[in-house]
């Protein structure tokens, strides 16, 4: 299964997800400042704040170890591999020969788990804060990630998210009341675990202080709004290579003009993924914020939605 | 030697360590060492006898035996030389730490500790070994009393005496269950042992019940809900060494109780049975890592977790047991898998965890969250080597905990795609609450780590804490490389297993690994490279390296200050988040459960304070014999003596009449 094309894919995947990872936030921070009637930043600010921290000196607690100085490398790591495994040029899993889908969902869960663990290790009182409510966010939604995921796989026959993606890219998985359902709730889980409204809000900084994001400073705290940044993007290309692989590379078309192709996917997706930014942008704006600790009670109706999606996918409609 | 040879040779070195360690108990420093070297020689022995055990299966060992119950027979299949060589390796990283560790207990009878470790592990050693059904209860309860004394060790404590109380009670109530199965099988077939359990020609209704019977029995012991309530006390009194051990592999024996009992020697063929060990260990896992979230101590934490992990297990072996029940033996194959999979990984993360417990006791003596803080910057091995079994037990990649929790999605997923509706229903549900416990228990692990080894110091002692000596980091390293080798060694691991299940079990077997993969049988299933991912996140670091040396600025540099931010005002310890807050989201969302919690521990109280006025009783009957028998002996006893006492009264001239009286009475004897 490795060929060095799909090596080359999946490097080209993670760096160009990497590089527009900033571009996408500064559109949602555009989307926001118009609704709000301002006339808001430039889309290219995101960039331009971290060049200018990267040269900043960093601040650390002394209470700060190791965990805390690793944090922002594991962050952006963890968000290439992902990046790297998830079909989204092609309807291939690029990195197929390291993992499937469920070696994704963990993959988020290294970087969580890093991102609590450097929020408690300063000592800081909003880093602790917000580790722990990121870990009760992720204990909500994760079970309907993976059972929606799981549905998916059970009516691909695999694990594997590019065989997924084909399937349901050339119609071999009929789009079922249940592929409907799940994609309605695996659609919340993701625009939650985006850190949009209704329970985080990362602009709130006069609550949180941004949880953990707190201590982090100078070039760290570029690197960690960088990979906050992707892991929002790598959401929705999850999102969309299993529920929208339309118009991706399929496997057949890679070998003949594999380039020109690979070219128009990334056009193909852009469009995709700019379309969802808005529509989240117009979900988010419109939307009151809901205490935290009644957040179980939102994420209910999600994990409420993922059953029924598995129920019919039962009953085979 | 043979392979059975060195087992008896273990258990004969072990032996000798114990008793050796109880011969030298007033010398406290000798006997601590003689009983850690000693077994740790002992447990190499067992590790070799394993290893050949491994490669061939040895021919049987058997000892004539004087009494009626059949023969005393050893028996290296496959999952006893798996079992043996966990047991062993576990042993050895234990029988360094302890050399240290138990320097604590000075004047405090520490050959008597050495002496039942030693005494424990060879039973263990024994149990997981022998093919005869009355020899098998004996060590098992040989090793059920040498654990209760481990339990007890710490006895001038009274949470001690009644967590030993509990746990004698459960263990004696569970092992009374296996006893009683073992007795079907000795009805029909007038034989105990295991080789003709195995051809017993049982009706339907036999089965069940001695299914039921023993699985309840080992399930006790394994602490599955609702039998678990013993565990948490019992592991927080044990000494850290010996929760280790009781930890993470005497439950695995009561894992192992299961799987010879339900699966080789019944056969598994009834669907009910996978079901319900499914349920029971998808309850356990579940409710398992919820109480591990609300708890404060840092082995009761541990212990409700080991609750959650042999959930897990059981899980395994649910999806097994459908797999076998409704003949499709590749979910057979996988779900066993997974089974023995986390069996080997959770006896070396939480063996590392309670190790590491032990460590930060060992120096700042308290087990309490609340209390610990910053040890991190204080102990910095025994907070990576915590971190390391923390990240394993949390699931997260590349740690081993990952590896044996993706083969147990994949028993899911290929369990789900048979025919029976009630299994597609289940096993689906089950990745969904798989997903729900190893996104809590990586809190519950944030939970422990973040308030004992990062943030602020919270205590006079534990600002003095200092790194644990090297025999105890030794104890750890072996099992955090352990936990490191068992995740990146996945492709060599998941063969080997395949092969001790499709060896023991009448299960073909299948390829599940190619070049650095591993998979469920089928690679276009799913496949997951275990050294691919180390190999890709490390490669992948170059990225964030260059965008810093392209972007940053070097002369900036880091500054320290000594206080997070705190919004502009003075930064206090107080501000940081503790253990005792950082669940409270948790119990908020899940209050429902933790409300039924109160509601279900109810009857179990009840039967707890049962047994209580039961010994009370017993206690209070037993002065009643006494008066009975003893009494009117002792009274005519003590009588005889104060009449007697008369003649004594103290002065010297009735003495002299006494003795010439006495020579009078010689004189007219010899004369007459």
């Amino acid at each position: 299964m490795i060929s060095a094309t799909m090596f080359f894919v999946g490097l080209l995947q993670a760096l160009v997800i990497l590089a527009v990872a900033p571009l996408f936030s500064g559109f949602s921070r555009v989307m926001r400042a118009k609704m709000h009637n301002r006339r808001g930043p430039s889309i290219f600010q995101n960039y331009r704040d971290i060049v200018k921290l990267m040269k900043r000196q960093e601040v650390v607690s002394e209470q700060a170890g190791w965990v805390f100085r690793a944090t922002p490398y594991i962050t952006i790591v963890s968000m290439l591999l992902i990046a790297a495994i998830i079909p989204v040029f092609t309807s291939r899993s690029p990195f197929e020969w390291v993992g499937d889908l469920i070696l994704v969902v963990y993959l988020y869960a290294l970087s969580r788990f890093f991102f609590s663990v450097s929020g408690l290790e300063t000592g800081s009182t909003f880093g602790g804060m917000g580790g722990r409510r990121e870990l009760l966010i992720s204990a909500l939604i994760e079970p309907v990630m993976l059972l929606v995921l799981f549905v998916m796989a059970l009516l691909a026959g695999s694990t594997n998210l590019g065989v997924i993606s084909t399937k349901v890219a050339t119609g071999q998985i009929p789009l079922y009341t249940s592929v409907w359902l799940g994609m309605l709730a695996f659609a919340f889980a993701s625009f939650v675990e985006m850190g949009k409204l209704p329970f985080d809000l990362a602009e709130a900084e006069q609550e949180l202080q941004e949880g953990p994001l707190t201590e982090f400073s100078g070039k760290s705290l570029a690197l960690m709004k960088w990979g906050i940044y992707m892991k929002q993007v790598v959401l929705v290309a999850l999102f969309v290579s299993v529920f929208l692989p339309f118009g991706s590379v399929t496997a057949t078309s890679l070998v003949s003009q594999l380039w020109i192709s690979v070219l128009l996917a990334v056009v193909i997706f852009f469009a995709k993924a700019f379309l969802l930014y808005f529509i989240v942008a117009v979900l988010e704006n419109a939307m009151a914020r809901v205490r935290f600790l009644k957040a179980s009670a939102v994420t209910w109706t999600a994990l409420g939605a993922a059953i029924l999606s598995f129920v019919f996918y039962l009953a085979n409609v | 030697m043979d392979a059975i040879q060195l087992l008896l040779l273990s258990v004969t070195v072990f032996v000798i360590g114990a008793v050796a360690s109880l011969l030298l108990n007033g010398f406290d420093r000798a006997s601590r060492v003689i009983a850690g070297l000693i077994g740790a020689a002992a447990s190499l022995i067992g590790l070799i006898s394993a290893i050949q055990a491994a490669i061939r299966i040895p021919a049987p060992w058997i000892l004539f035996s004087p009494l009626p119950f059949g023969q005393f027979i050893l028996q290296m299949d496959g999952l006893s030389a798996l079992m043996v060589g966990m047991i062993c390796l576990l042993s050895l990283a234990v029988g360094f730490y302890s050399i240290s560790y138990t320097g604590q207990y000075i004047k405090q009878n520490t050959g008597l500790l050495g002496f039942f470790t030693n005494l424990f592990v060879a039973m263990m050693l024994f149990v997981v070994t022998v093919e005869n059904a009355f020899y098998f209860m004996v060590f098992w309860e040989m090793m059920t009393l040498a654990s209760y004394f481990l339990v007890t060790f710490e006895n001038g404590r009274k949470e001690t005496v009644q967590a030993g109380y509990l746990y004698m009670l459960i263990a004696h109530a569970g092992g009374m269950l296996i006893m009683l199965s073992f007795f079907i099988f000795f009805i029909t077939t007038g034989s105990f042992d295991f080789a003709l359990f195995r051809q017993a020609q049982l009706s339907p209704i036999l089965k069940d019940i001695i299914f039921l019977l023993a699985f309840l029995g080992f399930g006790a012991k394994a602490g599955m809900v609702p039998l678990h309530f013993w565990m948490p006390p019992a592991y927080s009194a044990a000494p850290s060494s010996s929760a280790a051990l009781m930890a993470s592999v005497m439950k695995k024996t009561a894992i192992y109780g299961i799987l010879r009992i339900c699966v080789d020697l019944l056969g598994g063929q009834v669907l009910w049975w996978g079901l319900l060990i499914l349920l029971i260990g998808a309850i356990s896992a579940v409710l398992g890592v919820l109480f591990a979230m609300s708890e404060r101590e840092i082995k009761r934490i541990l212990a409700y977790s080991s609750i959650e992990n042999v959930g897990i297990i059981l899980m395994g072996i649910g999806v097994g047991m459908i797999g076998i029940a409704t003949s499709r033996p590749t979910v057979g194959l996988i779900g066993f898998l997974a089974a023995l999979y986390h069996a080997l990984n959770h006896s070396f993360f939480k063996g590392l965890l309670f190790l590491g417990a032990g460590s930060v006791d060992y120096r700042i003596h308290t087990r309490n969250l609340n209390e610990m803080g910053g040890l991190g910057r204080l102990m910095p091995w025994t907070a990576l080597m915590f971190l390391v079994g923390g990240m394993s037990v949390a699931a997260i990649p590349p740690f081993n905990g990952f590896v044996s929790e993706w083969f147990t999605y994949q028993a899911f997923f290929t369990g789900s795609s048979g025919d029976d509706f009630i299994v597609r229903v289940a096993l689906p549900l089950c990745a969904a609450l798989l997903a729900l416990v190893g996104t809590l228990s990586a809190m519950v692990t944030i939970k422990m780590y973040g308030s004992a080894f990062t943030g602020p110091v919270r205590s006079e002692t534990s600002r003095q804490a200092s790194e644990v000596p090297s025999s105890m980091l030794t104890g750890m390293a072996l099992l955090g490389v352990g936990c490191i080798l068992l995740g990146l060694g996945a492709p060599l691991v998941a063969p080997y297993l395949v092969h001790v299940i499709s060896g023991t079990f009448d299960i073909p077997g299948a390829v599940v690994a190619r070049g650095t993969w591993v998979y469920a049988g089928n690679p276009v299933q799913g496949v997951l490279s275990m050294p691919m991912i180390l190999v890709l996140l490390l490669g992948l670091l170059f990225v964030p390296v260059i965008l810093i040396a392209l972007y940053g600025d070097r002369k900036a540099g880091t500054k320290t200050v000594s206080d997070p931010w705190a919004c502009g005002y003075g930064y206090s310890d107080k501000m940081s988040v503790t253990a005792s807050n950082f669940d409270q989201p948790i119990s908020v969302t899940f209050n429902v459960i933790y409300a039924l919690r109160s509601v279900v521990q109810k009857p179990f109280g009840a039967i707890g304070s049962w047994a209580k006025r039961m010994r009370d009783a017993i206690l209070n009957a037993e002065p009643v014999l006494e008066n009975i028998i003893k009494g009117p002996i002792t009274r005519s006893v003590s009588y005889a003596g104060r009449q007697i006492q008369a003649i004594q009264m103290g002065d010297i001239r009735m003495y002299c009449l006494y003795i010439v009286l006495t020579l009078i009475v010689l004189l007219i004897a010899i004369f007459r």
